[in-house]
């Protein structure tokens, strides 16, 4: 019972004691033995209460989070292995990580290499060189979803959903022809056919036939258009539009097995060309005589880039 | 661009559904799991499952796959710690009755804290969930509500009292 004679202060201590302001032994002198176990039992509950009807916006957050820690460590998971060197050869590796969660199908291109695949469902997929393309054979037929590191084709036929993930942003489509690089910091996606979805850093962009969207650096967002009905790197010929002229170089890389030496020159120009796959010299002419650039051949694939 | 509902890999349509199931699932596996941190555990694993799954589940069927996935991700935890817990539950028979931080909390115990939180009147009440939902101090509360300090105190003590007699034994 309250004792009306108490000072002032005292007047509230459950209030008090519910804010921490006086001790459980302070509370013990209001209040019976019984009536203290009361309260504090109350206390016990209020704590769950307040959890379970707090807002969950922060529990959401973990969920992405979670999310995208789990997708980030698959791809390093199958990246890992790729850093043993190999000989410039041609390489399938089929099944090899069953250690991991179901058959993953690892395909990986060599240099100057494009391979045509056919996915279980009918999709076709063409890989360009220096590339590599993973994806769950046993999963396939309720999720189609494919890891893409460097450039591909895609002709998709219709069904579920089907996801291409790449280290900058996935590419989602549900029957289509597209096609998708992602190199280092360069991602672009050209939609051919149908229509695909690009999501990359939480935003998402609709692409429907020439439609282009690319992002360099992670920085700058261009959308554009192709005039092709194909991408031309499968008939034997790399066109760029409007790209930096590092990337261009990269593209060539890949495509002769050669190192560039780009030390003496601004490789942030603007390129817009195309150059052949099937022939180096004429490959080379096309590329830097039309920004006057000066190429010179050190061996071992190497050249070294300078200005006239 | 229109969405398709029925399509639960499709970021609004998940954190609707978010919204939606969270908190019961989380107050189901609080009971379960008498630790909340471990219910917002499982909570958050069952909803990443959900996502992985996304395109093999309905969204008919939403709210019975997240509390079977929820159950049986707890059955596993529950399996793995059996001996643990036997020897916890015989700790606690011999713990003194008088220390309440030992008890669990029973669903019952908690519907009637929410009851009587329910039933409190309107002044009490407003001041009291501004305390323990919104964390307010009583000093936060009185400049937004206009009041004087030792009225929040009234409201916070009445309150509390209102609840022990509701609640009574324990």
């Amino acid at each position: 019972m309250d004792n009306n004679k108490l000072h002032n202060n005292n007047d509230f201590y459950l209030a008090k004691w519910l804010e921490g302001s006086i001790t459980d032994e302070a509370l013990k002198e209001f209040v019976s033995e019984e009536d203290f176990l009361i309260y504090k039992k109350i206390y016990q509950g209020l704590l769950v209460f307040e959890d379970l009807e707090r807002p969950i916006t922060s529990s959401f957050k973990d969920i992405q989070e979670k999310i995208q820690q789990r997708k980030r460590s698959k791809i390093k998971q199958q990246m890992v292995y790729w850093s043993i060197s190999v000989a410039a050869s041609f390489l399938i590796i089929f099944g090899l990580y069953s250690t991991f969660k179901g058959q993953t199908t690892i395909i990986e291109t060599s240099f100057a290499e494009q391979i045509n695949i056919t996915l279980l469902d009918g999709s076709e997929m063409t890989i360009n060189a220096k590339s590599e393309v993973s994806y769950n054979k046993k999963e396939w037929k309720s999720k189609r979803e494919v890891y893409l590191q460097g450039e591909a084709f895609f002709k998709v036929k219709e069904g579920s959903t089907f996801t291409v993930t790449t280290n900058r942003g996935s590419v989602i489509v549900l029957g289509t022809m597209f096609n998708v690089i992602s190199n280092n910091d360069y991602f672009e996606v050209v939609c051919y056919e149908g229509k695909v979805k690009v999501i990359n850093n939480n935003s998402e962009y609709i692409l429907t036939p020439t439609k282009a969207f690319r992002i360099i650096n992670g920085n700058s967002i261009e959308n554009w258009n192709s005039e092709k009905e194909l991408p031309t790197w499968i008939s034997g010929e790399s066109s760029f539009k409007s790209v930096p002229l590092k990337y261009v170089i990269s593209a060539l890389e890949r495509q002769y097995n050669l190192h560039f030496d780009s030390s003496k020159i601004d490789d942030s120009l603007i390129f817009t060309g195309s150059f052949s796959h099937k022939n180096l010299e004429i490959a080379l002419a096309s590329v830097f005589k039309t920004m006057h650039i000066h190429y010179k051949n050190k061996g071992n694939n190497v050249f070294v880039l300078s200005l006239n | 661009m229109i969405r398709d509902l029925n399509k639960i890999c499709d970021q609004k349509v998940f954190e609707s559904i978010f919204n939606t199931y969270a908190k019961d699932l989380k107050r189901f596996l609080y009971f379960k799991t008498q630790d909340m941190d471990l219910a917002e555990d499982i909570l958050q694993d069952t909803f990443v499952k959900l996502w992985d799954n996304c395109d093999n589940v309905s969204y008919s069927k939403v709210k019975s796959y997240l509390f079977t996935v929820a159950k049986n991700l707890f059955l596993n935890i529950k399996k793995h710690e059996k001996v643990v817990r036997k020897h916890q539950k015989q700790f606690l028979k011999e713990i003194n009755i008088e220390s309440p931080e030992y008890i669990m909390l029973e669903q019952e115990f908690l519907v009637k804290i929410e009851k009587a939180i329910a039933d409190l009147p309107g002044k009490q009440k407003k001041v009291f969930l501004l305390n323990r939902i919104e964390q307010k101090k009583y000093i936060e509360i009185a400049e937004l509500l206009g009041i004087s300090i030792k009225t929040v105190e009234k409201r916070m003590h009445l309150a509390l009292k209102t609840m022990k007699e509701k609640i009574g034994r324990v």
